[in-house]
C-alpha cells in the first residue's frame, strides 16, 4: 500500500489529479465558510438581482433584493457577485462552491451504489454459473442495450424532477459495466486452487465470494469506479442542462451551464460578453472530471496485475 | 489383520463422468476401495487416470460438467453421495480434509496464512477470532514452521514452497479430520523438501490416528508412506493390495510395468523398461480390458470382455484375465529383488 501511495505522489499526472481533488475537497468542506448561505436551504443559489440578463463579475447586490433580506431580517453575508450572475440574477460564485458538494454527492453515491449492485450481480453470476449466469447476464444485456443518456433521461422524467431522481436513474443504468468486469475476473479466479481449497474446508459460498474472490478481483472495478465518478458528474450535469435534473436554482454545475444556454453566443457585436456564465461552471466540471480520471489512470497503472509483477 | 475392522471409508463402484461437448468422458468408471481407521491408502496411477477426480468425488467438490453418476461413498456408515450441500459443508474440513498439489496456488495470495488456517476453525468450532488465531499459531508450530507467531500474520508469497505446503497441512489438520486426502502433496516440491513433508505427514498421522488417502504417481512416495495401495488405470482400480504384495508380488500387468520402469540402483540394467503405448483417450477407451493395447499378456479375450476385480487371495484384488501368465513371469524372476 505504501508503494501505491508513493507512486501516486511521484507521478506528475496523478499528482495533478490529487492536487485538483484536494482543492475540490477543501471547497466542499469549507463551503459554508467560503460562501455563507443566506437561507435555510444552503443548496438554493441566492439571487443578486431579478435581472434576466447575466451580470458581469463584481456585480453588487441590487437594492430591491437587499430590501427583501432586510425585511426578512436575514443578515447579508456578502453583497458582490464575484464571478458575476447567471440568468435571473443567480450568483455564480455561490453556485460553484455549493455545486462542488453536489458533484461529490452525485459522483460518490451513484458510483458506489451502482458498483455495489454490479459487484453483487457479477460475482453471483460468475460464481454460480450455469442458468444463474445466463439469467443475470441476459438481464445485464437488456440494461446495456438502452442508450445510457437517453435511458437516464427518460427515467428521470418519469420519476420527476430532483437530484435524487437523477441519481436513481444513473444507478439503474450504470451498474452493468461493473457487473461485466467483476464477472470476467471472478470467472478466471474461481478456477484457482485456493477456491477449491476453501470449499474443501467447508467455507460457505457467500464467504468464498466475499473473502476469497473479491479481494483478488476487485481492483479493476475500483479503478473503473474512480474513473466513472467524473463521467457520472458529467452525465448528471447533462441531465440538468437538458432540464430534467436539479430543480431551478439548485446549486449544481450542470444547472448553471443550463442557465448560460441562452447567453453562450454573447450579444450582437460582442461574442464574449457573457463569457462568465459558461466559463466558470464549465471549468469546474472539466477540472473535477479531469481530477478523477487522472487518479483512476494512475491507479490502473499501479494496480494492473501485469505491472504489479515487480512487487 | 484388517478384515475384522470396519472401514472408515468405503468407495463402491464410484462412477464420475464429465459431460463435455465432444462426448461423455468416463474419468472414474467403477472405482472400489476402502480405507480403515489409522491406515494410509495410496492411490497410484499415471496422469489423467482419474486419481484426483476420485478424491474430488468423495468430497463432492466437482463442478459442472463433472458429475458423479453412480456408486456409493460410505463414510462412517453414511453415504456421502446422498448428503445435501449443507451437510457436506459440515463434513468438509471437519471430517474429511484435503491437501492440494500446488502449495503456490492453493493458498489465497491476498489473505494471511493465519486467517486461512483459522477460517476452518471458526466455521466448524464456532470459536472467536482470537482463539482461532492462537490455535493457528499452535498448528503452525506443530507442522514445523519456525517463528509461528510471526508467520501467522504473513502472506503466502512471503513463505517458501515447503513452508507453504506445511501451512496447507496445518490448514487441513486444523479441525482434526478423521480422513485426510492428499492429492500429490509432494509433486510440486523438490526432493529434500518432499522427504521432509512426508516425514511430517507420517508423524502427524501417528499423532491424530486418522486415515490418509495419498494420491500420487510417485511409487517412491507410496513406498514411503502407504499401508495399502490401489493402482488405477483409465478410471478403474486394476489392483488393490497391501504395500508388500504390490511391490513383491504384483499380479496386474500394469502394476508390473510400473514397477519395472522405476530406475534401480541394485540391478544392472542397460535400459529401463517402459510400458509401450500411451494412456488411451478417455473419449475412446478400447473395448474390453482398457489396458489391452499396451499389455504384453493380452489375449483375444482381453479385447472383447472387460475383466472384473477378482479376489486372488485375502486382501488382494486384481482386474485381469491372465493372472496365471503374470505369475509365471514373476516366478521366472523378471522382478528379482523387488
Amino acid at each position: 500500500m505504501n508503494r501505491t501511495l508513493k507512486k501516486l505522489f511521484s507521478n506528475a499526472a496523478s499528482l495533478t489529479g490529487i492536487i485538483l481533488l484536494v482543492f475540490f475537497i477543501i471547497i466542499a468542506i469549507f463551503a459554508p465558510v467560503i460562501a455563507p448561505p443566506f437561507s435555510d436551504d444552503p443548496y438554493q443559489i441566492p439571487r443578486m438581482s431579478w435581472d434576466v440578463h447575466p451580470q458581469p463579475p463584481g456585480f453588487p447586490m441590487s437594492d430591491n433584493i437587499r430590501e427583501i433580506y432586510d425585511y426578512m431580517g436575514t443578515e447579508i453575508k456578502y453583497d458582490k457577485a464575484i464571478c458575476g450572475t447567471a440568468e435571473g440574477g443567480y450568483d455564480i460564485f455561490y453556485g460553484l462552491i455549493w455545486g462542488t458538494r453536489t458533484a461529490f454527492k452525485i459522483g460518490i453515491i451513484t458510483v458506489s451504489l451502482s458498483m455495489l449492485i454490479g459487484i453483487l450481480i457479477g460475482s453471483i453470476s460468475a460464481y454460480f454459473g450455469k442458468w444463474v449466469d445466463e439469467i443475470l447476464m441476459r438481464l445485464t444485456d437488456i440494461f446495456l442495450s438502452f442508450p445510457f443518456l437517453v435511458a437516464a433521461m427518460v427515467l428521470t422524467t418519469v420519476l420527476g424532477r430532483g437530484l435524487d431522481k437523477v441519481m436513481i436513474a444513473l444507478i439503474v443504468f450504470g451498474w452493468m459495466g461493473y457487473a461485466r468486469v467483476i464477472r470476467g475476473s471472478i470467472l478466471s479466479a474461481k478456477e484457482e486452487t485456493y477456491v477449491m481449497a476453501a470449499k474443501a474446508l467447508g467455507v460457505k459460498d457467500a464467504k468464498i465470494i466475499w473473502k476469497h474472490l473479491l479481494p483478488n478481483t476487485i481492483f479493476p472495478v475500483l479503478i473503473q469506479g474512480s474513473m466513472n465518478i467524473g463521467s457520472m458528474v458529467i452525465t448528471a450535469a447533462a441531465l440538468s442542462f437538458l432540464g430534467v435534473g436539479a430543480p431551478v436554482g439548485y446549486a449544481d454545475w450542470g444547472q448553471m451551464v443550463s442557465f448560460a444556454r441562452n447567453w453562450i453566443i454573447g450579444a450582437p457585436g460582442n461574442a464574449g460578453q457573457y463569457w462568465y456564465t459558461v466559463f466558470y461552471p464549465g471549468i469546474f466540471i472539466v477540472l473535477f472530471v479531469l481530477a478523477w480520471n487522472l487518479i483512476g489512470d494512475t491507479l490502473r497503472d499501479i494496480l494492473d496485475p501485469r505491472l504489479r509483477g515487480e512487487l | 489383520m484388517i478384515n475384522n475392522r470396519k472401514p472408515l471409508l468405503e468407495v463402491k463402484d464410484l462412477k464420475t463422468y464429465f459431460f463435455t461437448e465432444d462426448g461423455v468422458v468416463k474419468a472414474v468408471d467403477g472405482v472400489d476401495f476402502e480405507v480403515y481407521q489409522g491406515e494410509t491408502l495410496g492411490i497410484v496411477g499415471e496422469s489423467a487416470c482419474g486419481k484426483s477426480v476420485t478424491a474430488f468425488s468423495i468430497m463432492k467438490l466437482l463442478d459442472y460438467p463433472g458429475k458423479t453418476v453412480g456408486g456409493e461413498v460410505i463414510f462412517k456408515g453414511e453415504n456421502l453421495l446422498e448428503k445435501t450441500e449443507d451437510e457436506m459443508r459440515r463434513i468438509r474440513g471437519k471430517e474429511i480434509a484435503m491437501i492440494f498439489q500446488e502449495p503456490m496456488t492453493a493458498l489465497n495470495p491476498v489473505l494471511t496464512v493465519g486467517f486461512q488456517i483459522s477460517e476452518a476453525l471458526m466455521i466448524h468450532f464456532k470459536i472467536s477470532k482470537e482463539e482461532a488465531m492462537k490455535k493457528s499459531v499452535e498448528l503452525l508450530k506443530k507442522v514445523g514452521i519456525p517463528i509461528p507467531e510471526q508467520r501467522v500474520n504473513e502472506y503466502p508469497h512471503q513463505l517458501s514452497g515447503g513452508m507453504r505446503q506445511r501451512a496447507m497441512i496445518a490448514m487441513a489438520m486444523s479441525c482434526d479430520p478423521s480422513l485426510l486426502i492428499a492429492d500429490e502433496p509432494t509433486t510440486a516440491l523438490d526432493v529434500t523438501i518432499q522427504a521432509q513433508i512426508l516425514d511430517l505427514m507420517r508423524s502427524l498421522l501417528k499423532d491424530f490416528n486418522g486415515s490418509l488417502i495419498m494420491i500420487t504417481h510417485d511409487l517412491g512416495v507410496i513406498a514411503e508412506i502407504a499401508d495399502r495401495i490401489a493402482v488405477m488405470y483409465a478410471g478403474k482400480v486394476v489392483e488393490h493390495a497391501d504395500k508388500k504384495t504390490i511391490f513383491h508380488n504384483p499380479l496386474h500387468p500394469y502394476t508390473f510395468g510400473l514397477l519395472t520402469s522405476i530406475p534401480r540402483l541394485d540391478l544392472e540394467l542397460k535400459r529401463l523398461d517402459t510400458i509401450p503405448g500411451i494412456v488411451p483417450d478417455p473419449l475412446h477407451f478400447p473395448v474390453g480390458c482398457k489396458f489391452n493395447p499396451r499389455c504384453r499378456f493380452a489375449t483375444d479375450r482381453c479385447k472383447e470382455e472387460e475383466p472384473c476385480l477378482v479376489k486372488v487371495e485375502e486382501g488382494h484384488l486384481v482386474r485381469c484375465w491372465n493372472i496365471e501368465s503374470v505369475i509365471k513371469e514373476v516366478k521366472k524372476g523378471l522382478l528379482v529383488g523387488v
